[in-house]
């Protein structure tokens, strides 16, 4: 009985492989336009709308399944973006920090060709000093450099920032020229009137002209004056932005605004060579000049 | 259950299966793996009913797949047939009625069934047949064979034996 059975299955296996293999055959053999193609084409044709209903009908469940596999599928590609993100906002900071220096360099190199006659050390900016009532910047440079006491500190685009006011073998301080104490002899560039340029401690500087009577105007450039042996001559400060009214003492207010941008200080040159000459001198008020 | 009664439920249930294969399974794709609803349906209906009807479902569920796609007709049919008679051959000799077995049946008659197509396909000279990849057709068993957890327990249901499915 069970024998029986069992040949009846393979039987019935071996019939339906047989069916198969003559498919197969007569599909394999005929042309695109042979009965079993047309009949393929056919039911296609029919199933079609049929799938269409079920594709309608089954679409929560598609898409149901659709959000799972595509919720894996996101969260992978969130993570993956996120970290590209990440790698690409790094690789944008590197750029533009390479861009910014690169264009320091450039400026740094046009300011040389500049100044033949003059030597510079360009160092990095490593602080600035935490008191309030000190307008210093602290550099990477010091004796070991190089840099002595008095040189002179321009920016990137040369103009002056200031001068070192202290040295120490790795690092020395430079007193701006906004800070209280300072006081850089300079010069009008259009018509040579010298005076003092004098720090405010609040970003900006007045120059006190010799001449009371000179010619002066907002916008005239105002360049160092080289007088006091610590700063070349000709090197640019700033731009008279106000002139005010003359004062009991006859002596007229005039408001520079620094060329150099003061409080984004990156990288900056230091005149090594020539070397100052002469320690200022003590000015009114026991300010140095 | 009469007779009418549980051909009536094999055609519901092949055309069910046809239905999620063409409208569902192609949704269901992970990379380049699409799932063989109608495969592993055919060796669990074969291991609950046994080698005929196993290969009847195989040989129906095969052609009708054959039918509604574009590949050579009776190909499908034929794999299925063999893959669903062998597979109920293992009915009597599989005791245990932890999931575990039907999963590996299924994940072996996955890697016979693509050898049977691809052989097949190149007897007849199919032309455009896809590039033989042993990785697709490991994934496609191991899809296939998690697929089981689901449509083994379902198929139970609707199985002419009174037993439940143990799981694992």
């Amino acid at each position: 009985m069970l024998e029986r059975r069992n040949r009846r299955q393979r039987y019935l296996m071996v019939t339906l492989v047989i069916v198969c293999v003559l498919l197969v055959t007569v599909y394999s053999r005929e042309s695109d336009n042979g009965l079993f193609h047309r009949m393929q084409r056919f039911f296609m044709d029919v199933i079609s709308p049929l799938q269409k209903g079920v594709s309608k009908v089954l679409s929560p469940v598609r898409n149901g399944v659709g959000f799972l596999v595509d919720l894996g599928r996101a969260r992978g590609e969130r993570d993956r973006l996120r970290e590209e993100v990440k790698n690409l906002e790094e690789r944008i900071h590197e750029l533009e920090e390479i861009r910014r220096e690169n264009d320091a360099l450039r400026r740094m190199i046009a300011v040389k060709e500049e100044y033949p006659e003059l030597e510079f050390l360009v160092v990095d900016v490593i602080g600035t000093n935490p008191d309030v009532w000190e307008q210093t910047i602290i550099i990477d440079a010091g004796y070991s450099d190089g840099l002595r006491e008095y040189m002179a500190v321009l920016s990137e685009d040369g103009s002056l920032v200031g001068r070192i006011i202290l040295c120490t073998s790795q690092s020395s301080v430079v007193q701006l020229i906004t800070d209280d104490s300072s006081a850089v002899g300079a010069k009008l560039q259009r018509n040579a009137e010298i005076g003092v340029l004098r720090g405010e401690g609040g970003g900006k500087v007045h120059l006190e002209l010799l001449n009371l009577d000179a010619d002066v105007k907002t916008g005239d450039v105002v360049v160092t004056s080289g007088m006091g042996g610590t700063c070349p001559a000709g090197i640019p400060i700033g731009v008279i932005t106000e002139i005010g009214e003359k004062q009991a003492d006859l002596s007229v207010g005039i408001i520079i605004e620094p060329r150099a941008n003061l409080t984004r200080l990156d990288k900056v040159m230091v005149v090594v060579s020539p070397p100052p000459t002469t320690v200022p001198g003590v000015a009114e008020g026991g300010k140095n000049l | 259950m009469s007779i009418a009664r549980r051909r009536l439920v094999f055609a519901v249930i092949v055309l069910v299966v046809l239905l999620l294969q063409v409208g569902v399974a192609g949704e269901m794709s992970i990379g380049s793996v699409k799932p063989d609803i109608m495969l592993v349906a055919a060796i669990c209906w074969a291991l609950f009913e046994g080698p005929s009807r196993g290969t009847l479902f195989g040989f129906w569920g095969g052609l009708l797949e054959d039918v509604f796609t574009t590949t050579v007709l009776g190909v499908g049919a034929f794999a299925k047939t063999v893959i669903g008679y062998f597979a109920g051959e293992l009915k009597e000799r599989i005791v245990s009625k932890s999931v575990f077995w039907p999963m590996l049946t299924v994940f072996l008659g996955t890697v016979l069934h693509e050898l049977i197509k691809f052989a097949a396909w190149t007897v007849v000279g199919l032309e455009n047949r896809p590039p033989f990849s042993f990785g697709i057709i490991a994934g496609l068993a191991l899809y296939n064979a998690v697929l089981t957890l689901v449509v083994y327990p379902v198929l139970g249901r609707f199985a002419g034996v009174e037993e439940r499915v143990m799981m694992f």
